[in-house]
């Protein structure tokens, strides 16, 4: 190998001349990059997902078989909800007590509806709501500083104080969906309504179901 | 007249911005895009007024399809392998090292017991199949799984929360159940999984 090399540059040796170095522009060419680059970007920005999903929180009660230590509810405030299948829902104030029907009520899911059970729920729940309008109202006067947790904590802090409101017991029957058992929860939220849990239906309230759906 | 002479010039241009900033975008959107593995089923959240972001980490979450079919997933390789070991002891399975990584790079998982090992051996496809025609994890009292599934999962990641994904369609028996079974567990608190939606006006106005 050596040689031959050595044989070439005595030949090119005998002839010498400069060489010039050939003026190109240093542009390259970038096309087939940026061609690349957003290939590329499209792929990424139509994987991207942005929407989180969101949640719902919530506190079941510590399961607790004695019957001694089950919170008692009284009567006056307390609203039965019961879901049942094709969306319906059937309530009722009072406890229910074996022997004595309680007066019952069809509602439905829609938000002005005739049988709304959002418009019965913010009636009912009327002072609680309108607790917290005040709250809302005195933001606006600048009586509550203006942000997020601050007025969070005031809202808390009547939905505590008020011993008054509505005690919500909700009753999904087994034919309901979990879609039903959601938008109820989600009621709650919206109608500011601060206690309430999901509670197994009694024997009566089977009943009454059934009655109702004849 | 005399001819007017246009200087030659190549038409390019410097196109050295506009990379920079495809570049840019680029890195952006690879940097923030997380690859999902692929999901067993597919759940249509009901939707909510709530706005509470889910948090990235540190969740165990129970999947509930609209046949009623529970999964579970948790996020995170380390805590999968440990919650698989964990799990096997509970159901006297031992699984070898291919088993626990295929495990722990899944998402959720949702089969009896006895065919767990299949189902950790077959490969994308048959894996798929599985999943199509798995009953999920059991739930019923004579044959409580995921009672041991939600309570080795507690005791591998003891701070994680709870959330339930569900179905519009799942039924109420099998939520209830599942329900009942985290607090069995102790875990009294937990998040359902929502989409989110406008709240109404009208309550506002009222």
């Amino acid at each position: 190998m050596s040689e031959v090399q050595q044989q070439e540059g005595s030949e090119k040796g005998g002839k010498h001349k400069k060489v010039r170095a050939k003026k190109s522009s240093t542009h390259i060419d970038m096309t087939p990059m940026v061609d690349l680059a957003f290939l590329l970007l499209t792929f990424f920005i139509l994987t991207t997902t942005f929407s989180k999903p969101k949640t719902m929180d919530i506190t079941m009660p510590v399961k607790d078989t004695t019957e001694i230590n089950r919170t008692k509810v009284p009567a006056s405030q307390t609203m039965s909800i019961l879901l049942t299948e094709n969306d319906r829902i059937i309530w009722y104030m009072g406890i229910d007590s074996a022997g004595l029907p309680p007066q019952t009520n069809m509602a439905d899911f829609s938000i002005s509806g005739e049988k709304s059970l959002h418009k019965v729920l913010l009636e009912r729940n009327k002072l609680i709501g309108d607790q917290i309008r005040l709250v809302e109202d005195s933001v606006k006067r600048g009586l509550i500083p203006d942000n997020e947790e601050e007025i969070k904590k005031h809202k808390a802090a009547v939905k505590q104080a008020e011993k008054k409101g509505l005690i919500v017991l909700i009753k999904p029957d087994d034919k309901s969906k979990y879609k039903n058992l959601v938008d109820i929860l989600d009621e709650m939220l919206i109608c500011n309504v601060a206690r309430y849990a999901i509670v197994d239906l009694s024997e009566s309230e089977k009943e009454l179901i059934k009655n109702a759906q004849q | 007249m005399p001819k007017i002479k246009v200087p030659k010039k190549t038409p390019s241009l410097d196109m050295t911005p506009m990379v920079d900033l495809a570049f840019l975008l680029v890195t952006f959107f690879m940097l923030t895009t997380k690859f999902r593995p692929d999901e067993p089923v597919i759940v249509d959240q009901p939707s909510s007024v709530s706005d509470i972001p889910l948090p990235d980490k540190g969740v165990i979450m129970l999947t509930v399809d609209s046949k009623g079919r529970v999964f579970i997933n948790v996020e995170g390789q380390p805590l999968r392998k440990d919650l698989l070991e964990r799990v096997g002891k509970q159901f006297n399975q031992t699984f070898d090292e291919k088993q626990i990584k295929r495990f722990s790079i899944l998402a959720s998982v949702g089969m009896p017991s006895g065919q767990l090992k299949a189902y950790l051996d077959a490969d994308d496809d048959g894996r798929r199949k599985m999943n199509a025609s798995t009953a999920g994890i059991p739930i019923d009292s004579t044959n409580n799984e995921l009672a041991i599934w939600v309570n080795s999962a507690r005791n591998a990641a003891p701070r994680f929360s709870i959330a339930i994904k569900g179905d519009r369609d799942a039924d109420i028996p099998t939520i209830k159940r599942v329900i009942s079974i985290l607090q069995d567990n102790k875990a009294n608190r937990f998040a359902l999984i929502t989409n989110l939606e406008g709240a109404p006006e009208v309550s506002k106005t009222q």
